[in-house]
């Protein structure tokens, strides 16, 4: 299925870009972080993590559908 | 009615001006000419005013304080002039159906009268000196300027809020009723660091009639890239004063108030009681989240953003719509290994000043009322792509802070994990010192003990090189980086690790980086 992914912050610096279209079979939003981070070496752990599911905060073992956006975002304090 | 008198009040017929058959009492307010000012002994003073503007702005008070208060008449009579010791410098007069009005009315005359309407007092000293004085129209209180360095200068017409705020008045959202409102606002905007920067200034010049500033840090030559309402002359100088002094010769209409220390568990509430809305424009979670908590134990209204090299964050925290806060999104404080902060991701100064008067577009949006976002949305903003996300916060732990109802603080203070410098000397090399800053602040401002380096970026795919039994106490430049690290690694298993508290910036000032 087709998906949407966005990084924010570390991740985005970590990724080298802000989103892409991704092919997954992956059925949450754990297994696909599991998956990313294997892939392109993120270095902050799920636990550090939210994630969005289509513009809205989302449990880590929700599931994910074709046409989803799913975004990462680690948490931000500059000023 | 307004006037202005170059003799000595009669009183007997200021005060039948204002009987009626209607008035249940009558309340008055009488300024006299003291002999002392500020420690320096006074001989007689003299009142310059800006006749045609005065007499127009009085007017325009004392019609306020009749709508306001519903008072039957309201009068005001202000000397100019040469007045000697004793005189009656103001008089205000006001009868109304009943005392209550009266005396509220009464204290509002004289009180704008002195803020808004064009009279400026020049003191003759008894040692032969003179000097203009305590400008309250320029809001410029405990701000002793001499006649020559005044910011708008004596001699010209000075400026009036009509013509200061012409092109707001004419927004209809906003209007006279609008400008009133943000007068009576009160504001504290916490950290005046480059989000700071931005805000400030465009609360101020919008009106916000009473600002507080709360920052203890110093000016730094490598904030001016971000924080422009600083000079390079600043360099040095505590942050909440140049602030202020920018404000002030911003727009003379607002009162600036500087809480010029770090905030902390202990004054938070004593900080929030007296504002209305908070500007959360810190730069390190330990402040966020006792703002976010405080917010909620004290029923504030918060604006929180955040920033990350070209993108931020902001959200508004509101307990009086039983919003979602802070915690609804991280109901712990992150660790330290997963953010990094502006003098180790580095930022562009345009970044922060884009966050900072989206602060103050929130704050105003809320003051005047304008249509807004939903409570519960955060706003995530990217400014290469200038893709805006919306996020629904959903209030859906049952354990948060905002949803317990306390009124107390639910921060938790780290009691036992700072040490202070004396208490590292006291401990004569028993201690071991690690600096955590990043390697370019390190050679700028090397620290010179015994210490090992180890820049906290690192953490936590490496750990710093100590041993469990060995007490070590960790430095960074401010102290936020060190207690993060601290707290980790305590969490990670070293019980004997501290943090100096305050960092190194308390014991060189202008030899630390940011
Ligand atoms: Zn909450």
């Amino acid at each position: 299925m087709k998906i949407h992914v966005a990084y924010y912050a570390k991740l985005r610096e970590e990724r080298g870009c802000s989103e892409e279209s991704l092919d997954t079979e992956t059925a949450t939003a754990t297994a696909l972080y599991e998956h990313l981070r294997n892939e392109h070496g993120f270095t902050l752990s799920e636990a550090q993590l939210r994630v969005v599911i289509n513009e809205e905060f989302a449990a880590w073992d929700a599931p994910i559908h074709a046409g989803d956006t799913v975004v990462f975002i680690p948490p931000v304090a500059g000023g | 009615m307004f006037s202005l008198s170059e003799t000595p009040l009669d009183l007997g017929m200021l005060r039948a001006a204002t009987r009626d058959v209607e008035a249940g009492g009558f309340a008055a307010f009488e300024g006299w000419v003291r002999n002392r000012n500020e420690g320096k002994e006074v001989r007689s003073l003299e009142y310059e005013a800006y006749p045609a503007v005065a007499i127009k702005e009085g007017n325009r008070i004392l019609a306020e304080a009749k709508d306001r208060f519903g008072v039957i008449h309201a009068e005001c009579t202000h000397r100019t002039g040469h007045l000697a010791l004793e005189d009656i410098a103001v008089w205000v007069g006001v009868s109304a159906a009943h005392r209550g009005e009266a005396f509220e009315a009464c204290r509002y005359i004289i009180d704008e009268v002195k803020l808004r309407v064009p009279i400026w007092k020049k003191e003759h000293y008894v040692d032969g000196d003179s000097g203009w004085v305590n400008c309250e129209r320029c809001a410029a209180r405990g701000h002793g300027h001499d006649h020559a360095h005044h910011p708008h200068g004596h001699g010209a017409a000075p400026v009036q809020p009509a013509a200061y705020y012409a092109r707001q008045l004419k927004l209809p959202e906003v209007g006279p009723a609008g400008q009133d409102r943000l007068a009576h606002a009160r504001v504290l905007v916490v950290g005046a660091g480059g989000l700071g920067a931005a805000a400030l200034p465009a609360l101020a010049a919008a009106g916000v009639g009473h600002i507080g500033i709360c920052d203890g840090d110093r000016i730094e030559i490598s904030n001016l890239h971000r924080q422009t309402i600083y000079t390079l002359h600043q360099a040095g100088q505590p942050k909440a004063a140049a602030a202020a002094d920018y404000l002030r010769a911003l727009n003379p209409f607002v009162q600036v108030q500087t809480h010029p220390e770090k905030l902390t568990p202990d004054n938070v509430e004593a900080m929030l009681v007296d504002y209305d809305i908070v500007l959360d424009c810190t730069d390190n979670f330990e402040a966020k989240f006792l703002l976010n908590d405080a917010a909620i134990a004290y029923g504030k209204i918060l604006v929180q953003a955040s920033i990350y090299q070209y993108e931020g964050q902001i959200f508004v925290v509101n307990p009086h719509r039983e919003g979602p806060c802070l915690r609804c999104v991280w109901p712990e404080m992150p660790d330290p290994g997963c953010v990094g902060s502006c003098a180790e991701a580095g930022v562009l100064g345009a970044v922060p000043a884009v966050f900072g008067a989206m602060q103050s577009m929130e704050a105003l949006k809320i003051l005047l009322d304008l249509p807004r976002q939903p409570e519960n949305t955060m706003i995530f903003f990217d400014l290469l792509t200038l893709r805006t996300r919306r996020v629904t916060v959903n209030r859906n732990h049952s354990g948060c802070v905002c949803q317990s109802g306390k009124k107390e603080l639910a921060w938790e203070s780290h009691t036992g994990l700072e040490l202070s410098w004396e208490a590292v000397e006291a401990a004569q090399g028993a201690l071991l010192v690690i600096d955590i800053r990043e390697e370019a602040e390190r050679e700028a401002a090397p620290l010179d003990c015994p210490n090992l380096a180890f820049p906290a970026s690192v953490f936590p795919l490496q750990h710093p090189p100590m041993s469990v039994d060995q007490r070590t106490v960790l430095c960074c430049s401010r102290g936020f980086r060190s207690r993060y690290l601290a707290m980790a690694l305590r969490k990670a298993g070293f019980p004997n690790v501290y943090s100096l508290s305050n960092g190194l910036q308390s014991l060189h000032p202008t030899h630390v980086a940011p």
